[in-house]
C-alpha cells in the first residue's frame, strides 16, 4: 500500500494531476470515494478507471488476499488433463494441469507433437467419463497438425470410451463423443512467424468470450518463431512478456497451456549439454516442464521441473492410437 | 501495413510514430524531466526509443514498455494493439473438422503406391521433408521423380503445377531427367496413358543454381517466390543443403553457422507455409562421433548433417540407405535401396524396400522369399 504513485503505468498528465493534489502512494487513494477523488484531484471519471485498473493490475487484487487455507481448497479443486499413459499421468497427479503451464522438450521425433494432439482430443472427454469436456486452441508453427494423425488418435480415445459405457449418462454421452466432435472443437490457428503468435495470444480473450469452454491452449512450438529473432535481447524480452502473458492466460481465464520446446546444444568447455531452447530466463516460465528422451531404445518421459512433484522418469510409447503406456506384457 | 492506416485515433498513433510527442499535451512533470523520469522509473534497455514505421514492429517490444516508451494510458495501448493484431493476425482460428479442406490435407505422391502408403499418401504440404543419405543412395532419383509426379492433376495425386530444383552442387541431371520423363507411362501405370503424354514435363521444371549461401538466399527470397506466386510451381527442392555449410564455416565459426541454419530454416518454413508448397531438402550424412545424444532408438552409424539446430526445422525427416542386395528384373538390375520414415507427427517409424530402374524409385513388394519383384 505504500507503493509509490510513480511506478503505476498511468499517462503523464493523470499522473500529475494526482502529484499536484498531493497523493504520493496507493493508500492514499484508498480511502476516498470516486467521486471525493474527481474533485479533489481534478481528474476525470474516465481517468479515476484507468487509475483502478492500473493499481488492480500490477498488484492483483490490492485490497483483497486469500489465505493460503483459501488457496489450498481451491487447489484441491483444480482440474487436470489425461495423457492415456497413465505412468505419466502419475507422476503429474493427475495429468497436464488447469490454471498452470506445462512446457514439454525434446529432441525432434521424440513425440512432442504427439503428446500435444493427444492431450488435445483428451481434454474433450465428456464428464460423465471422468474428463473436462473441454475445448482447444491449437496454435502450430510447425505444420505438425495433421488431419491424419488426429483422426487417429480422436477414433482411439472414442473406441477406448465407448467400451467403458456402463451406465444412462454414458450411453448418452458417447453418442454426442464422436471424431467429427472431437475435431470441431479443436481450434487450429498456423502462425508463421513471432508477430502472428503475439497478434494471435492478444485476441484470444476476444475469442475466449466466443468459446467460453475453452480450457487448452497449445502451442506448437514456442521455439521455432521465437528462434528466428536474431537480436538476442529483443528476443528475451518478448520471452519474458510472452511468459507474463501466458500465465496471466492461465489464470484469468482457467486454461491449462501446453507449449512445446526445442533443445539446444549448450557447449562448457569441452563438454556439449544437451538444454531446452529458448534460454533460462524462460525457463522460469512454465510451471511444469517435461524432458521427453531416448534412452537406451525406448521413450521417457522426464519430470524435470514441478513445484508439487518429485522428479520422476516414467516410460511412454507411441503407438498408432497415441500416447500409451510401456505394455508391460510385451 | 502502415501505422496511420490503423483504426485508431490519430492522437494514439502520433504517440508512437514520434520520439518527442507525449500523447496529449505535454504538461511538465513537478520534480523531473522527461528524460529524467524515464531513466529514472523505466530501467535502461537496448530497445530503439518509441519510432515506430510498421505495424508489426508494435509487437516488437513488450506491451509495457510500449506504453511508457510512448506515454499513452494501458487503455490506449490495449485498443492499439489490439487494432494491430487484428491486421496481423493471418486468419482466426479454424475448426479442425474444416480443416479437411485446406491444403494442409493434400498428399503429393512419389509416384510409387507402394513408397506412398508407407507415407501415407505422399510428402505433405506446408511442412519441410528432408531426405538425407550417403551418395549413391537414391535421393536425386526420388527428387527427379517427384518434380514430374507434381506436374500430374490432383486426382492422380499430384498437385497439377511444375516444379524448381535448386542445384548447389554439380549439374543438373539434365540426361537422366529425360529418360525418366520418356519412361514415365511406364512408372505411372496408375494414371491413363494419354494424362502422361500430353504434359510437357520438362517445361514445367525450373532449375536454378546456388553455389554459396548468400545465392541461395537470394534465390529463395527473390525467383523462386515469384514461381510459387504465379502458380508455376509447387515443389521446390533443394539439392543439396550440407554442401553449402560444409566449405563456408571454420570450427569455432559455430554461432555464425547456427544463425544461417535457423534463417535459411526460416526461409524454408516460409517458402512451405505461405504458398501451400511441398519443399523437400536433399541432405548428406555423417559419422555419428557424439554417441550420447540420441535421437532414435537405435544408435545410428550416419545421421543426417548439420546437426541439431537443422533438424528442429525439419517436419519430416526420411533416409535411403542403399543395402548390400540387388535385384534383378528382366535385363535390369538395381541394389536395393531402403527408405525410411525416420520421424513424422503423423507416420509411423518404418522402412520400405525399393530398387531405382530405368523408369525410376519404385518399391518392392517382397513375393515370399528369394528374388524381389516389383
Amino acid at each position: 500500500m505504500q507503493r509509490s504513485l510513480l511506478s503505476l503505468p498511468l499517462n503523464f498528465s493523470l499522473r500529475n494531476k494526482l502529484f499536484n493534489a498531493g497523493f504520493r502512494v496507493i493508500a492514499d487513494l484508498q480511502r476516498l470515494t470516486d467521486s471525493e477523488l474527481i474533485h479533489e484531484a481534478g481528474v476525470s471519471q474516465q481517468d479515476v478507471l484507468e487509475l483502478l485498473q492500473a493499481v488492480r493490475g500490477e498488484g492483483g487484487d490490492a485490497w483483497s488476499s486469500s489465505t493460503s487455507l483459501e488457496l489450498l481448497q481451491k487447489e484441491g479443486e483444480s482440474r487436470s488433463i489425461v495423457s492415456f499413459c497413465s505412468q505419466l499421468d502419475e507422476a503429474l497427479s493427475g495429468g497436464v494441469p488447469v490454471g498452470k503451464i506445462t512446457e514439454v522438450c525434446g529432441t525432434p521425433g521424440v513425440g512432442k507433437t504427439q503428446l500435444c494432439l493427444q492431450v488435445a482430443v483428451d481434454v474433450q472427454i465428456p464428464p460423465c467419463f471422468g474428463g473436462l469436456g473441454g475445448h482447444v486452441i491449437f496454435v502450430d508453427t510447425e505444420g505438425g497438425f495433421l488431419l491424419q494423425r488426429i483422426e487417429d488418435i480422436a477414433a482411439a480415445v472414442v473406441r477406448h470410451c465407448s467400451l467403458l459405457v456402463e451406465d444412462d449418462e454414458q450411453r448418452e454421452g458417447i453418442l454426442t463423443f464422436t471424431v467429427e466432435t472431437i475435431l470441431s472443437n479443436i481450434y487450429v490457428v498456423r502462425c508463421n512467424d513471432y508477430i502472428e503468435v503475439l497478434a494471435q495470444l492478444h485476441l484470444l480473450p476476444d475469442f475466449l468470450l466466443e468459446h467460453p469452454r475453452t480450457c487448452l491452449l497449445v502451442i506448437d512450438s514456442v521455439a521455432c518463431p521465437f528462434r528466428h529473432i536474431e537480436v538476442v535481447s529483443q528476443r528475451t524480452q518478448l520471452l519474458q512478456s510472452l511468459g507474463l502473458q501466458l500465465t496471466n492466460l492461465a489464470i484469468r481465464y482457467n486454461l491449462a497451456v501446453l507449449v512445446t520446446n526445442h533443445m539446444t546444444t549448450r557447449l562448457q568447455g569441452s563438454q556439449s549439454q544437451l538444454v531446452p531452447a529458448l534460454g533460462e530466463l524462460w525457463g522460469h516460465a512454465p510451471t511444469i516442464r517435461l524432458l521427453l528422451q531416448w534412452l537406451n531404445s525406448q521413450r521417457v518421459a522426464i519430470v524435470v521441473k514441478s513445484p508439487d512433484h518429485m522428479e520422476a522418469i516414467v516410460q511412454y510409447q507411441i503407438t498408432s492410437d497415441g500416447l500409451r503406456d510401456v505394455d508391460e506384457s510385451v | 501495413m502502415r501505422l496511420d492506416q490503423l483504426a485508431v485515433d490519430q492522437r494514439i498513433i502520433a504517440a508512437v510514430t514520434r520520439v518527442d510527442s507525449v500523447g496529449h499535451a505535454p504538461e511538465p512533470f513537478p520534480i523531473l524531466s522527461l528524460a529524467d523520469f524515464l531513466s529514472e522509473v523505466v530501467a535502461p534497455t537496448s530497445l530503439p526509443t518509441a519510432r515506430f514505421s510498421s505495424v508489426p514492429e508494435l509487437f516488437g517490444v513488450p506491451a509495457l514498455d510500449l506504453q511508457r516508451l510512448s506515454g499513452l494510458s494501458r487503455t490506449d495501448v490495449q485498443l492499439l494493439l489490439s487494432a494491430a493484431a487484428a491486421t496481423c493476425r493471418p486468419h482466426p482460428a479454424v475448426s479442425a473438422v474444416n480443416y479437411g479442406g485446406l491444403a494442409s490435407n493434400l498428399r503429393l505422391s512419389v509416384g510409387c503406391p507402394v513408397l506412398d502408403q508407407l507415407l501415407r499418401g505422399g510428402l505433405p504440404v506446408g511442412g519441410v521433408t528432408e531426405l538425407s543419405g550417403e551418395s549413391a543412395a537414391g535421393k536425386t532419383q526420388l527428387a527427379l521423380q517427384l518434380c514430374l509426379s507434381v506436374q500430374l492433376p490432383v486426382q492422380y495425386r499430384g498437385l497439377g503445377s511444375g516444379a524448381v530444383y535448386v542445384c548447389t552442387e554439380g549439374s543438373f541431371p539434365v540426361t537422366r531427367l529425360y529418360q525418366l520423363i520418356s519412361e514415365q507411362p511406364r512408372l505411372r501405370t496408375d494414371v491413363p496413358e494419354s494424362v502422361v503424354t500430353s504434359l510437357r514435363f520438362s517445361d514445367q521444371i525450373y532449375v536454378e543454381h546456388a553455389a554459396d549461401l548468400d545465392s541461395l538466399q537470394a534465390c529463395l527470397s527473390r525467383r523462386v517466390p515469384l514461381l510459387l506466386a504465379r502458380g508455376l510451381v509447387r515443389l521446390v527442392v533443394l539439392d543439396s543443403v550440407a554442401a553449402l555449410f560444409r566449405s563456408q564455416f571454420q570450427a569455432d565459426d559455430w554461432l555464425e553457422r547456427n544463425r544461417q541454419i535457423l534463417r535459411l530454416g526460416a526461409k524454408l518454413q516460409q517458402l512451405t507455409s505461405d504458398f501451400n508448397s511441398v519443399v523437400l531438402v536433399i541432405n548428406q550424412v555423417t559419422d555419428v562421433f557424439d554417441s550420447s545424444n540420441r535421437t532414435g532408438p537405435v544408435m545410428p552409424q550416419v545421421v543426417p548433417a548439420l546437426g541439431l539446430s537443422w533438424s528442429n526445422q525439419v517436419l519430416i525427416r526420411l533416409m535411403m540407405r542403399r543395402l548390400q542386395r540387388s535385384v534383378h528384373r528382366g535385363h535390369q538390375r538395381s541394389a536395393v535401396r531402403q527408405l525410411v520414415v525416420e520421424f513424422a507427427p503423423h507416420l509411423s517409424r518404418g522402412g520400405q524396400e525399393a530398387a531405382v530402374w530405368r523408369e525410376g524409385v519404385r518399391g518392392l513388394v517382397t513375393v515370399s522369399h528369394g528374388q524381389d519383384e516389383t
